[in-house]
């Protein structure tokens, strides 16, 4: 059997696992250069220029450290889940079309779109299997929280997810991405914002992130981790964010694909991929800046009572709009 | 009641009442009838040889009544009156520590300040008490594990907060029985880290316990100076000049000013609102860098002496002062706007943790928590001290009795506050700042209160005539606001108790004086 390197070089170098790993440490000091600007501080400013390099120190001394296992832990669980919550997001990740096609060639499939949000359910269910592994009280009561917000938060960000499927005619990400010549945020802004907001529940960010409410639960999932465990779980988190954010644009904003000037379309449509990420960080974080954190029965109540009905509606209206209108329009 | 009361006007607050140990709580129950609003503000023990005095500061319409009772010292029992009053419970703990009172039908005598390991029969404000033998001899009895480790049984999960938690800047521990995401029972267990400084100051000078008793509140340090010397310059009868109270009036005031603001930051914080957080302590900072102008110091100003003030307001620093204030009101509107209208913040504070009327005057809470639950008391305006008297200003209250009107009693205040430094500054008069005091003060005793940030805070000192205190009692405000906290937290959702906790304003090194 001949290697193909070309496959191993994407898969494990671009836009494979070590772009994913690199892009995500730059996304988190973006968003903490963004958050600490908002509320006039400073922010990361002195590991590398800037402070870009803090994330991988922060890593790093994690990696370092001591790493320990309680005794009263499910061993094998508290072990493996926040590795295996991280490999189910980057996954998740290469089926994503980075630079015009996933990152394993020829990966997509019809439906893939069901898959990739079916990953992502596992990896959050991974993250609650390590909280409740831990065997305390609070990373019980955090893992509880994890899996009662996504549990709720699930259902309207796949019905959500439906809306840009529907209009593309497609299941399959690389098809809805590709067939966005006015992006779908504008052909269905409502379904747009909703997906949004539903994608800062998932993702636990404020007003949403009670299973991190530090004065409430400690450390919530996190509280026994540290060194190695704890380095995954934060990974796990951030590279969540981004592929949050990669999912909106690939569903929404026209996937990596936009104008080519000159020269190789990947580059540019790498180009673009990145840029739009960014934009959809720059809006999460605003959010998060604007608002205080909900309590777990307002979330809770506010997404089955005005949430899910939302979703429904909005699929809905999406139907209906792209069975009768956009034809007579395009 | 006839022979067995001897009342004496004028002295300690209103007026003292001298009561047979068996008549305090028939005194007490007429004092309720009399005025259904009563309630205590501070419980003093105080060791006389072969007895102990036991000292019910009640407090009715603003002013201070003393009952005062002795019993003996073999047999230390009295009648308790926390069913009377159910916020002298904790009063009652905390004398049958210190003196080893023994309150007769208390429904819980467990210890309060003291710790687990103490050991028994060492009551350590006794003046009797031979603590370092004692402790040198004492067999550490093993501590209470039980209570410390968060057990779960059955569906209720036992959450311990505290001594170390995110939430508490200070430790102290409460452990909290959750069931699913419902308060059943708060139990609060303060004292971690008391640091005895009522005894401390018993071996100091007077002018050292200036500094000593300023410690026991890092936030809310001038006033504690305040207080004390104030109680102090009464039992010598010292007229503070009139300079000297306006300024130890703006040196109180930037105190509530700073202390205020870093509670409403803070509040941001604990409900997940951080950019609240960040703006509020951005503010906050040319109010510290004022205290540092006025006093030389930022944090622990140390301006109070006895007679008056260390440090004399120099006439350049008045327009640089004026500016900051005025700079920092013009910043309130945007805070206004946003504990008004910002949706998520008012959807955790408002209707969380309510203390009602009823409530609030049953467990004779003080400060701001009172004044959101309807009750205008303020000894600033009650029994006006310093420059307060001629100072026109705003009693803030609010009625309903949530954290958001707990916090937004503060946000006036803080207004006001800058209302009165605005005025004592353009009204300043000249003169001395501060008089000469003999350093041993004459015999006598005096009770003192103040308006701290948190709320009424009262001091008692009793002087045999020498250059040290024989007694020095502190009642700090949070002392008597945690039964509040119980009252609130139970019943409520396991992530109201931060909001409606930091509403309330807890300050631990107050309560572990």
């Amino acid at each position: 059997m001949v290697v193909d390197l070309w496959f191993v070089f994407r898969v494990l170098v671009f836009p494979g696992f070590t772009f994913i790993f690199f892009f995500t440490m730059f996304c988190d000091w973006m968003e903490r250069k963004i958050e600490a600007r908002m509320q006039n501080r400073v922010g990361p400013a002195f590991t590398g220029p800037a402070g870009i390099l803090q994330p991988f120190a922060d890593i790093i001394k994690l990696l370092s450290k001591e790493d320990i296992i309680p005794s009263g832990a499910k061993r094998n669980v508290f072990r493996l889940a926040p590795i295996l919550a991280f490999s189910f997001v980057v996954f998740a990740f290469s089926f994503l079309p980075i630079d015009g096609s996933a990152v394993i060639p020829n990966s997509s499939f019809a439906g893939d779109l069901i898959f990739v949000m079916a990953l992502i359910t596992i990896a959050n269910f991974f993250l609650f299997l390590s909280g409740w592994a831990s065997s305390n009280p609070y990373g019980d009561i955090g893992a509880t929280r994890v899996l009662t917000q996504f549990l709720g938060y699930d259902i309207p960000l796949t019905l959500l997810a439906l809306a840009p499927a529907f209009i593309a005619g497609s299941l399959t990400i690389s098809v809805i991405a590709a067939n966005q010549y006015l992006p779908f945020a504008i052909l269905a802004p409502w379904a747009f914002v909703l997906f949004i907001v539903t994608l800062q529940a998932e993702l636990e960010k404020d007003p949403f992130d009670i299973p991190h409410a530090e004065s409430e639960v400690i450390g919530g999932l996190e509280t026994e981790f540290g060194g190695g465990k704890l380095a995954f779980l934060r990974l796990t988190r951030d590279v969540q964010i981004v592929f949050g954010a990669a999912l909106v644009v690939e569903l929404f904003l026209g996937g990596p694909y936009g104008p080519v000037f000159f020269g190789l379309p990947e580059l540019w449509y790498f180009l673009w991929f990145v840029l739009k990420i960014l934009a959809v960080v720059l809006i999460t974080e605003y959010v998060t800046c604007l608002f205080a954190r909900l309590r777990i029965d307002q979330v809770l109540s506010g997404n089955w009572k005005v949430l899910l009905p939302l979703s429904v509606l909005s699929l809905a209206l999406t139907v209906a709009v792209a069975t009768w209108i956009y034809p007579l329009v395009m | 009641m006839g022979s067995r009361v001897k009342i004496q006007s004028g002295y300690l607050g209103k007026a003292a009442i001298e009561v047979k140990a068996g008549a305090n709580r028939d005194t007490v129950k007429s004092l309720l009838e009399a005025n259904k609003e009563a309630g205590i503000v501070a419980l003093t023990g105080l060791d006389m040889a072969k007895k102990i005095g036991l000292m019910y500061h009640m407090c009715t319409n603003g002013v201070i009544v003393t009952i005062k009772t002795e019993i003996p010292k073999k047999n230390p029992k009295i009648a308790t009156i926390s069913d009377l009053i159910p916020g002298a419970q904790f009063h009652e703990r905390e004398a049958a520590d210190l003196f080893g009172v023994i309150f007769e039908g208390h429904p819980n005598p467990a210890r309060l300040v003291l710790p687990d390991d103490w050991p028994e029969n060492l009551y350590p404000l006794r003046k009797d008490a031979k603590i370092d033998e004692a402790l040198a001899n004492a067999e550490t009895a093993p501590r209470q594990t039980e209570a410390v480790q968060a057990e779960s049984e059955g569906d209720i999960v036992n959450i311990i907060i505290g001594p170390q938690h995110p939430a508490l800047l200070e430790p102290e521990k409460f452990s909290v029985k959750v069931e699913g995401e419902t308060v059943k029972q708060v139990e609060p267990r303060i004292g971690y880290v008391h640091r005895g400084i009522e005894k401390a100051a018993e071996q100091r000078t007077y002018l050292q316990d200036v500094y000593l008793v300023e410690r026991i509140c890092g936030i809310c340090n001038s006033c504690h100076a305040a207080c004390f010397v104030e109680t102090v310059e009464k039992i010598l009868g010292t007229e503070v000049p009139l300079r000297a109270q306006y300024l130890r009036t703006i040196i109180l005031e930037l105190n509530r000013l700073h202390s205020h603001m870093l509670l409403l930051g803070h509040a941001g914080l604990e409900i997940g609102y951080e950019t609240l957080f960040q703006y509020m302590w951005r503010d906050r900072e040319p109010v510290m860098d004022l205290t540092e102008q006025l006093t030389g110091n930022r944090v622990i100003s140390s301006a109070m002496t006895v007679g008056g003030i260390r440090r004399d307001l120099q006439e350049t620093d008045i327009p640089k002062v004026k500016t900051q204030i005025t700079t920092l009101k013009k910043k309130m509107d945007f805070y206004y706007k946003l504990f008004e209208n910002e949706p998520s913040f008012k959807i955790r504070t408002q209707n969380v943790g309510v203390l009602s009327k009823e409530d609030a005057l049953k467990l004779s809470v003080v400060g701001p928590v009172a004044r959101a639950s309807g009750i205008a008391i303020d000894v600033r305006k009650d029994e006006p001290y310093e420059a307060y008297g001629e100072i026109p200003f705003n009693l803030i209250t609010r009625d309903e009795g949530d954290s958001w009107a707990r916090l937004m009693v503060r946000l006036d205040e803080v207004v006001e506050s800058i209302n009165i430094i605005d005025y004592a500054l353009d009204h300043m008069p000249s003169g001395p700042f501060r008089v000469k005091v003999p350093r041993v003060v004459v015999a006598g005793e005096a009770i003192n209160h103040v308006e701290a940030p948190r709320g009424e805070l009262f001091y008692y000192v009793k002087s045999q005539g020498t250059a040290y205190p024989e007694r020095v009692k502190v009642r700090t405000p949070t002392f008597a606001n945690i039964p509040a906290f119980i009252n609130i937290a139970e019943g409520g959702n396991i992530a109201d108790v931060p909001p409606s906790f930091v509403s309330l304003d807890p300050c631990f090194s107050c309560t572990d004086r």
